[in-house]
């Protein structure tokens, strides 16, 4: 009760006011109900379901008997879930770390030198955003036709500058389909870090900088002790969104490697092997064995995610 | 006063979505009309068909007084999560087209749907694996009407035989010549998607069915006599490895719909594949001389002559919960006379599943007429895709791997005993 009346304290009233409308608590609740009934039928309320379908196991639609952690057991010791687990979440981890290093290194270089440009900034911002509005399904099935062996451009090109060596079937070799994979939904995401860094850049005082320059540090030591730290916060961002991305990803290794992740599991992630689960398999427990994978993904999503949050809300702390 | 036309403006705003919720479903009219007339529902994937359907369903009406059928269509990738909410309601069809085999299954043990055994007349003629596609794994009971039966066969491209000088083999160095003079002729002899692991298990079986001995060999996994790990069938995956010179270098970068092209624009003479097929081709290269033929006898063969395997593609069922049950049986006697299969062909350019049907299609009724001179099942799918993981499944990656010199047929054997004794028990 404390805490609630702590809300209606003049205080905080006076605070309001100042905004121009004056709202009763009620009148409040009246507007957040709209936005809480969707939360609580579209969000809470299948998240809440999936958890309590994992402890059952099922015929078809049917539930059956209570079944505590038995999906769970079935996903850790038994085919083809053992197998395709950690193998799907290897491939989830790649993906994360090819997008960081990717958006880390050639999003922020971008951003920096765009935000130095005088001319063309805009055009070229949009330039880097545009595959970020293209459905990730169709960028997937685009590039997997430019890297058809057969008719794809990309080998094409390659023999016709003499990298026969490199004309391979990219997609149809184990080895290096998941980079495939990392590079595309890279390719497609570039856009997103170049527009937060720039913002967060644009936000960095340039008095700070002038100030440091006239005191004789380099342009490398004022990027590494003034620019990089002030984008501690954006990075924090970029990397929850990015781990998030990279955990759900589903439309650009389906549309690259079908849902069995071809060829021969090489770019199997976990949603792929929900979606086999949940949707193609003949098993009458798919809905017990899919709920389980659903839960388990969401848990590790959501406390890695909260971890890298503190994290780096005490690296911000310790650098201000 | 403003606060309290904002509050007005957040109720309203509130009642409005709280009534769009309760907007009731549209009647999908399966309750009886007055009188004796009666008005079915009938549930579909076959959104390309609904045309077809109508013209069909105004043939069954016209014998049927009192009875109208209602055809509903719906995207085929969405169906299987559409007809179970509608199986579990009250608002589903009447007779709802259902999955074959293992995909049929959690329909059955939801008890979603109504025995058929002994009510319906002319599933007797009905080749035994394909109505096994509509039968509960656990009870027996047969609980739909077969559609379409769905042939897998050897395509070929006439006109580049012809150029080459080469005819449909019919034995197993005939097959070799042919595709060694094309190999040398500098075209591609066989078009094969081996990036799409499905369509691998579908190879599999076209080169090796008589091979391993195809019902037979069918008859002794089921019973337990036998596994996967037998020396005939291994020998049988075995020719996917002998047969790998023939195909595209880099065939596992080759997705389903570029062997498709390749087959289509003449790059490759041949292509190994489903009747489901033949419409495609078709209909991207109407001017394609097609042919096919089935895969001659390899050396060892088990069986003596070759065969087509073969697989049903889609049933008739009858809701549980129907209101109107008399009179859905009434559609299902009919699904499955010939005047029906006719339909089938004449209509939707599908294989009947009901025997004594003509194919005006040449092509279609050269491939019918192999299948009826050798059957065999499609023995993945029809037996072996009843649980976690799938037998096509782990074959199409283990064949993949086969292709990348990862393992040998041996050892792809093994994995597929391996996966499917993850839930198959032999002998029940």
């Amino acid at each position: 009760m404390k805490t609630m009346s702590a809300v209606t304290t003049p205080k905080v009233r006076r605070k309001r006011v100042a905004t121009g409308v004056t709202l009763s608590r009620r009148a409040g609740m009246v507007f957040v109900l709209p936005a809480l009934v969707l939360f609580a039928v579209f969000i809470a309320y299948p998240l809440l379901t999936a958890l309590s379908y994992s402890f059952f196991s099922w015929t078809g639609i049917v539930r059956g008997e209570f079944s505590l952690f038995d999906n769970y057991v079935t996903l850790f010791t038994k085919l083809p879930y053992s197998q395709d687990l950690p193998n799907a979440f290897v491939h989830n981890i790649l993906l994360f770390v090819g997008a960081m290093v990717f958006q880390n290194t050639i999003g922020l270089g971008l951003a920096t030198l765009l935000h130095r440009l005088q001319r063309f900034k805009r055009f070229f911002q949009t330039m880097y955003t545009l595959p970020y509005l293209v459905s990730p399904l169709v960028i997937g099935y685009l590039w997997s036709l430019m890297l058809s062996p057969l008719f794809g451009p990309v080998n094409a090109i390659l023999r016709a500058v003499g990298l026969d060596a490199l004309a391979q079937p990219w997609l149809g070799n184990p080895q290096t389909a998941i980079w495939v994979v990392v590079f595309v939904t890279a390719w497609q995401w570039i856009g997103f870090p170049v527009l937060l860094y720039g913002a967060a850049l644009g936000g960095i005082p340039e008095e700070i900088d002038e100030a440091a320059s006239l005191d004789g540090a380099s342009p490398w030591q004022r990027f590494r002790s003034i620019t990089l730290p002030m984008l501690v916060p954006a990075i924090g961002t970029v990397s929850v969104l990015t781990f998030i991305g990279a955990m759900e990803a589903f439309p650009i290794p389906y549309a690259l490697g079908g849902s069995q992740g071809n060829p021969a599991g090489a770019t199997d992630v976990l949603s792929l092997l929900f979606y086999r689960t949940a949707f193609e398999s003949g098993s009458s427990n798919a809905i017990g064995t899919s709920s389980a994978i659903a839960t388990l993904l969401f848990l590790f999503i959501f406390g890695v995610s909260v971890l890298i949050t503190a994290l780096l809300r005490r690296a911000e702390r310790n650098l201000f | 006063m403003r606060r309290r036309i904002l509050t007005t403006a957040a109720l309203l705003a509130g009642g409005a979505l709280a009534l769009s919720a309760c907007a009731p479903s549209a009647d999908p009219g399966s309750t009886s009309d007055a009188g004796d007339d009666v008005t079915l529902t009938v549930w579909s994937w076959r959104t390309e068909d609904v045309d077809a359907y109508n013209r069909i369903f105004d043939v069954f009406e016209k014998d049927h007084p009192g009875i109208t059928v209602e055809f509903e269509a719906f995207q085929n990738t969405e169906y299987n999560q559409i007809l179970t909410t509608g199986l579990a309601g009250s608002d589903g069809p009447d007779v709802p087209m259902v999955r074959a085999y293992g995909q049929l299954q959690p329909n059955i043990e939801a008890g979603q749907l109504e025995p058929i055994d002994g009510k319906v007349d002319g599933l007797d003629g009905i080749a035994e694996s394909v109505i096994a596609g509509a039968k509960g794994k656990a009870d027996g009971k047969t609980y739909a009407v077969p559609l379409a039966t769905q042939t897998l066969q050897m395509f070929y491209n006439k006109k580049i035989f012809a150029d080459q000088g080469l005819s449909a083999p019919t034995t197993w160095d005939e097959f070799i010549a042919v595709n060694e003079k094309l190999l040398s002729a500098g075209i591609t002899p066989m078009a094969l998607g081996a990036k799409d692991d499905w369509i691998l298990p579908i190879f599999a079986d076209i080169i090796g069915s008589a091979r391993y001995g195809g019902s037979e060999f069918e008859q002794k996994v089921l019973s337990g006599e036998t596994d996967f790990t037998d020396a005939d069938y291994v020998a049988s995956l075995q020719l996917i490895t002998d047969l790998q010179k023939y195909l595209t270098p880099d065939v596992v970068g080759v997705g389903y719909t570029d062997s498709q092209i390749q087959f289509t624009s003449g790059q490759a003479a041949q292509f190994p594949g489903g009747s489901f097929e033949i419409a495609t081709f078709r209909n991207q290269a109407p001017d394609l001389e097609l042919g096919s033929y089935q895969v001659p006898l390899p050396a060892g063969a088990v069986l003596d002559a070759p065969v087509t395997p073969a697989y049903a593609d889609g049933n008739f069922a009858i809701n549980a919960k129907s209101k109107n049950k008399d009179a859905a049986l009434e559609l299902l006697n009919w699904l499955a006379t010939p005047e029906f299969g006719q339909l089938v062909a004449d209509e939707l350019n599908q294989f009947s599943a009901i025997p004594g049907v003509t194919y005006a299609d040449e092509v279609m009724q050269e491939a019918w007429n192999n299948y009826q001179k050798g059957q065999a099942p499609y023995l993945l799918l029809v037996d072996f895709r009843y649980g976690e993981p799938l037998g096509t499944a782990v074959l199409g990656a283990e064949v993949q791997k086969m292709f990348l010199g990862d393992v040998d047929a041996a050892g792809a054997a093994a994995a597929l005993q391996t996966g499917v004794s993850q839930w198959f028990t032999p002998g029940q």
